[in-house]
């Protein structure tokens, strides 16, 4: 066929006439403008936040020129958000890094040189010598010690923004080669809190119910999320559930107006941290008026306190943590319902009021929603719960809630924590990239999970380190005090993302001491601070999986090769295991266990070992019959992510596992769904957990049963409200609370270099009350002075947009390279979760 | 080239009529709808002016009801050059 | 097509038939390519040229100008320019382009009070009843938030978010259980500042601030603009310069007698980074 530009706009302008009119027209060459595009379309996640949406990319000559929301994806049904819109131009923004990067002064690596491009043999053998250097040292300090006592002083920071394969490969690396657990993600920011919950009151991760809970439930309780923004997707469900069902309610929680206040039948914005009293006061208000559910309560739950005046996990040199009485303490004791009871009496109307600043018909309101056993309730949160100094408190609180009433694990009913980041459950949580766990919910402190893993990873007794690593914010502090001398940090920008860069986070990257590397496909702010920068394949350029926070484990081909010499951090972490023989990072005496690894590399003992390596090189090919590339498979010469994920399920679904509930489908099948959300069982999928008919573990007549625990029963935790690390003072008289905004996906390494994007919100503004800005002679858009005790930045005053403040506190989002909100910020931690608190500490505003 | 089409509203009956009296613009064609009265309309021309006057004067043929322009391509490339083989 | 009777119209001229056109097709929103054609032809003052704060009815406003640029010079943002000779901009008059510098509404309105012939009503002091145009989602089919996709940045920004801009919450018949987030513009709110112009994220705004002027031809009352008033106005009271200077960021320069605003390369002016990422690599840190 033979077409003419005239024929071709033509038919384009007819084919706009006649649809714009609802006319059709028999022969008009519609089709012609499919065949000349000639575009590959496949399925792949989004790259952002933690709902999950698919996405169809399209690819035309080794360039991904077209996307669409995926019509047939549960999720979001062919929709995006406004970052999803723009997901091709994430990866061709123009200052992409094709080449590994090295700090030099007259031709050789130095501390205080210049980047200058080096090959990857010169970048991985600098790199080999300093953790070869710092890996020695640390044999020589463990010589001697009980496994449980093992220090590293090599470290990794990664991501829930990893495949699934890459933090598997990642933990392998790090935990079973160089016997260290100083592996942390950067979703210890982001929901440690939640976890350390989970399993306290639950004893399994991640959340009970699914987002069909969406459609079911009549209320929603926000308590800290602005979905509206950060889950736009989801958002657009509950709305559309808050418009169709007729008496549903929507309960908004905050320190400050968000659009989610514009959906609100009740907002309530509470003064930072009183959250603790207002969930308290709820759990009083069931208790008083008898509203608690006591089959219930007397089947499937255990009444619990947990140690109080814990510190707020800052340096133990600090005043507040040498004033507190019981600093990190998180054992359990168990009460009655009685000693519960009379643990939150305190906790009236008058007093959440009093301590929260809400309304008392407001709290109220909520309250009474909560007990009304005809109405469906689920609770949402995300950061605002999370990064939070009692975030494992807070979480449990609102599961008391959930639990007094019975509403739980049921469709409409329950607790759920959503996640900020792409894969923060899929890899960051399910394949153990925390310094205290193993893959499926296993844990470093525990002998028989060691063993288990040793047994599955092929090593000697013994290999694994049994002392919890260096958390994140503990990664940079150890860096700081020299005690940690190598870094390398993954898919993540630790540098801009970290609290109280200036005292902690920069001196310690910079600590002459200290090596530190940064994978990244673009300069961001760790790759300014690092000594050696590496070029990253990302998202599309690598066949990947993410697990999204409805448990839901999503995959996809590679569609396009990434640019230059770029390559994904599995080539990066596999490739690398090959500069060390086995001699060089274990002693001797566990060489002796296994003395067929005498000799070998780590990459021999780790990933070709039979396992990893299981499956050899293979077309990869959608149902059309198109081809994918897989350069990981070409330069390996097996298929890794399969041999990696399949090796993953001897954790989670061989039938020996130690922890059931975490089961997964085969490789392949997943290539086949728009995800699947687990546990699979016989190639079923669990929608909600631990109720019997949903979920396969909990046997016929149990009703509910919560398996994580030995005696099947959840956790309600008592624990009262504390006060912040930081409050406001005479001089640092304001509130600061940080945090994103809808147009940009965390630091804003991909987002800004969105040129649209970048028009749509350029710099981050400070919100603020109209009130607080006019007492320091500040007027909208004037340019402010930010200061706490430990920086200062300037960003222009906004009290007209998207949020409002209440008076007293202000909300600057983090996104913007050029104003380091974290300058500002507190590393104050949740002791139990080690999660910072990013949203309160203390801060005075001037003119600029 | 400078091409646009439209849908133009005439009412069914006379649509027949209409299209005949539309095609005798130059560069117009009509490509159907007359069972609806929605004539879908593409106009082309060299420049701008030509097109505007052209739609303009549709509203002067009897039977025409309104005139909605729907897409509008203006472009430099040669009209003629092959883009699909 | 509901509103086709109505305009059956005969022996118009052109511009009430393109004011027919703009309005039929915002009505069933079918803008799309439309509307571009619609602003190449209108060479009266730019569709895309929008008067500053307080700025009299069109006519009067050409006739108190006197053309001093005190008001450009008192823009903090600087966003006001003056139409130069050869352009559609009557000469030495100001104006700002919505899509790329749009008004930022500042509280105390500062190119008002220099304004030494009221051109700019000095009665005019809160800036939210300011008049400058109306913004008008000209083309649904391609607004994303049509489509059921999550973006409002159009509503975000606004400055008075909540009247100027609501949202209007729909169902979504396709998916069944998503919600439509509709961006809907209120015109006894809308200043006309075109921050949502600015910040539409299309490749071509679907959100269009038109000069009042305009939206009245829309509304359809009789109104005069012209090339020849462009001729009456102006060219005489031109008196030559002093050098300007201007406050600009980097990579953009000002061409007074020329093009005006000139952005050397709009994505290189727009993102602050070098294509080299050595540059920035070896910059350091913001401040460190």
């Amino acid at each position: 066929m033979k077409l003419t530009r005239r024929d071709f706009v033509k038919s384009n302008a007819v084919a706009a006439a006649a649809a714009a009119a609802g006319v059709t027209l028999p022969g008009i060459k519609t089709a012609a403008a499919a065949d000349a595009d000639g575009i590959r379309w496949d399925k792949i996640a989004c790259r952002f936040c933690g709902t999950g949406c698919s996405v169809l990319v399209g690819v035309k000559d080794g360039q991904m020129v077209a996307s669409q929301g995926d019509p047939d994806a549960p999720v979001n049904k062919g929709l995006n958000c406004i970052k999803g819109y723009f997901l091709p131009k994430i990866m061709y923004g123009k200052d992409r890094l094709t080449q590994p990067l090295l700090r030099k002064s007259g031709g050789k690596y130095a501390k205080d040189g210049k980047f200058e491009p080096v090959s990857w043999d010169e970048a991985f053998d600098v790199m080999a010598e300093h953790w070869k250097k710092a890996i020695k040292k640390s044999m020589e300090e463990n010589a001697g010690k009980p496994v449980d006592k093992m220090t590293s002083r090599v470290g990794m920071f990664g991501s829930g923004q990893w495949t699934v394969w890459e933090g598997y490969a990642a933990s392998k690396f790090m935990k079973a080669g160089l016997r260290s657990n100083n592996l942390d993600p950067n979703a210890r920011h982001c929901m440690a809190s939640a976890v350390g919950a989970f399993i306290r009151a639950f004893g399994i991760d991640e959340p009970m119910g699914c987002y069909d809970d969406l459609e079911h439930a009549d209320a929603f309780v926000l308590w800290g999320a602005n979905m509206a923004e950060m889950h736009p997707i989801l958002w657009s469900r509950l709305t559309d559930t808050r418009l169709t069902k007729p008496d549903s309610e929507v309960h908004v929680l905050s320190t400050y107006e968000h659009r989610c206040f514009e959906l609100a039948d009740n907002g309530m914005v509470f003064i930072p941290q009183s959250d603790l009293a207002i969930a308290n006061y709820i759990a009083n208000y069931i208790i008083q008026n008898k509203a608690y559910n006591k089959a219930f309560l007397d089947q499937h739950v255990n009444f619990t306190k947990t140690p109080t005046d814990i510190g707020y996990g800052l340096r133990p040199e600090h005043p507040l943590e040498k004033a507190a009485k019981n600093a990190g303490k998180g054992k359990l004791s168990k009460i009655s319902f009685d000693e519960y009871a009379a643990s939150v009496a305190e906790y009236t109307v008058d007093k959440a009021h009093e301590i929260s600043g809400v309304p008392k018909d407001k709290l109220e309101k909520l309250a009474k929603l909560y007990a009304d056993p005809k109405k469906k309730v689920v609770s949402y949160w995300t950061m605002g719960m999370n990064q939070h100094t009692r975030g494992v408190w807070i979480n449990g609180l609102v599961y008391n809630i959930h639990l007094l009433m019975g509403k739980i694990s049921e469709p409409g009913n329950g607790p759920f924590s959503l996640t900020g980041q792409p894969s923060a459950c899929g890899t960051a949580r399910e394949v153990g990239t925390f310094c205290h766990r193993l893959p499926a919910d296993l844990v470093v402190k525990k002998a028989p999970h060691r063993a288990f893993s040793e047994k599955i990873w092929k090593l000697p007794e013994g290999t694994l380190n049994g002392k919890v690593g260096y958390h994140a914010v503990l990664m940079h502090r150890m860096l700081k005090d020299s005690k940690m001398n190598t870094f390398w940090v993954m898919c993540n920008n630790n540098m801009q993302a970290a609290a109280n860069m200036n005292e902690e986070s920069y001196p310690g990257w910079r600590n002459p001491d200290n090596f530190i590397t940064v994978s990244d496909p673009y300069p961001t702010v760790s790759a300014q601070a690092a000594d050696l920068i590496l070029p990253t394949a990302m998202w599309a350029e690598k066949e990947g999986a993410y697990g999204n926070a409805e448990r839901r484990t999503q995959f996809w081909r590679q569609q396009i090769k990434a640019p230059g010499e770029a390559r994904s951090d599995l080539w990066q972490i596999m490739e690398f295991s090959k500069r060390f023989t086995m001699e060089e990072v274990w002693p001797a005496e566990l060489l002796d266990k296994a003395p067929e690894y005498k000799g070998k590399t780590l990459f021999d003992v780790l990933y070709a070992n039979g396992e990893v390596n299981k499956f050899p090189v293979q077309e990869v090919k959608d149902t059309d019959g198109n081809v994918y590339e897989n350069d990981e498979m070409a330069l390996f010469g097996f298929y890794p992510q399969k041999g990696l994920f399949e090796e993953y399920r001897l954790f989670n679904s061989a039938p020996d596992i130690i922890k059931k509930g975490h089961e997964m489908a085969d490789f392949d099948t997943y290539h086949k769904v728009r995800g699947l959300r687990w546990p699979v069982i016989n190639g079923k999928e669990t929608l909600w957990r631990f109720r019997e008919g949903y979920d396969p573990h909990v046997a016929k007549g149990e009703g509910v049963k919560f398996y994580g625990k030995p005696d099947g029963r959840a956790n309600i935790i008592t624990a009262p409200y504390e006060p912040a690390a930081e409050s406001p003072d005479k001089e640092y008289d304001l509130w600061l609370c940080t945090g994103r905004v809808l147009e940009h996906w965390h630091s804003g390494s991909m987002t800004r270099r969105v040129p649209e994007l970048y028009r749509a919100v350029p710099d981050a503004v400070v919100y603020m009350h109209p009130k607080d800005a006019k007492k320091r002679r500040l007027r909208q858009g004037q340019m402010a002075k930010l200061q706490t005790r430990r920086g200062e930045l300037v960003a222009r005053v906004e009290t007209r947009g998207r949020n409002r403040t209440p008076e007293g506190l202000v909300y600057i989002p983090w996104f913007d390279a050029h104003r380091l909100v974290n300058k500002l910020t507190l590393d104050a931690t949740d002791p139990l979760s080690k999660e910072t608190d990013y949203k309160k500490c203390a801060v005075k505003i001037s003119r600029a | 080239m400078n091409l646009c089409s439209a849908i133009v509203h005439a009412k069914p009956e006379q649509a027949a009529v209409v299209t005949d009296r539309l095609q005798e613009f130059s560069g117009v064609e009509v490509h159907g709808g007359q069972e609806e009265g929605k004539l879908i309309v593409t106009i082309e021309g060299t420049e701008d002016d030509a097109l505007a006057d052209t739609l303009t004067s549709f509203n002067n043929v009897d039977g025409v009801i309104s005139t909605v322009m729907i897409y509008h391509y203006c472009g430099e490339d040669a009209a003629n050059e092959e883009v699909l083989q | 097509m509901s509103d086709s009777a109505k305009s059956k119209t005969k022996g118009v001229n052109r511009r009430q038939f393109m004011g027919d056109m703009l309005k039929t097709a915002c009505g069933v929103g079918l803008m799309g390519m439309g509307l571009g054609f619609y602003a190449n032809k209108a060479d009266a003052l730019p569709a895309m040229a929008i008067r500053p704060p307080g700025a009299l009815p069109e006519d009067e406003f050409l006739g108190a100008c006197i053309r001093c640029g005190l008001c450009v010079r008192d823009c903090p943002y600087d966003i006001l320019k003056l139409g130069q000779l050869g352009d559609d901009v009557p000469t030495g008059t100001p104006y700002f382009t919505a899509r790329t510098g749009p008004c930022e509404m500042c509280e105390d309105i500062p190119c008002i009070p220099v304004c030494p012939t009221n051109a700019l009503d000095h009665s005019l002091t809160d800036i939210r009843d300011s008049r400058m145009g109306l913004a008008v989602l000209v083309d649904q089919e391609t607004c994303i938030a049509f489509l059921g996709l999550r973006c409002e940045v159009c509503f975000n920004i606004c400055p008075i978010r909540g009247d100027a801009i609501t949202l209007e919450y729909q169902h979504n018949d396709r998916s069944g259980k998503h919600a439509l987030f509709i961006p809907v513009v209120h015109s006894d709110a809308c200043t006309g500042c075109g921050l949502c112009e600015k910040a539409c994220i299309l490749e071509e705004a679907a959100i269009k601030v038109f000069p009042m002027h305009l939206a009245k031809g829309e509304l359809g009352k009789h109104y005069r603009i012209g090339w020849e008033e462009k001729e009456n106005a102006g060219k005489s009271l031109v008196a030559p310069d002093i050098e300007h200077q201007y406050n600009l960021p980097e990579g953009v320069r000002y061409d007074l007698q020329g093009e005006g605003l000139i952005i050397e390369s709009k994505e290189d002016a727009e993102l602050p980074i070098s294509s080299n990422p050595l540059d920035t690599l070896n910059r350091g840190l913001e401040d460190k």
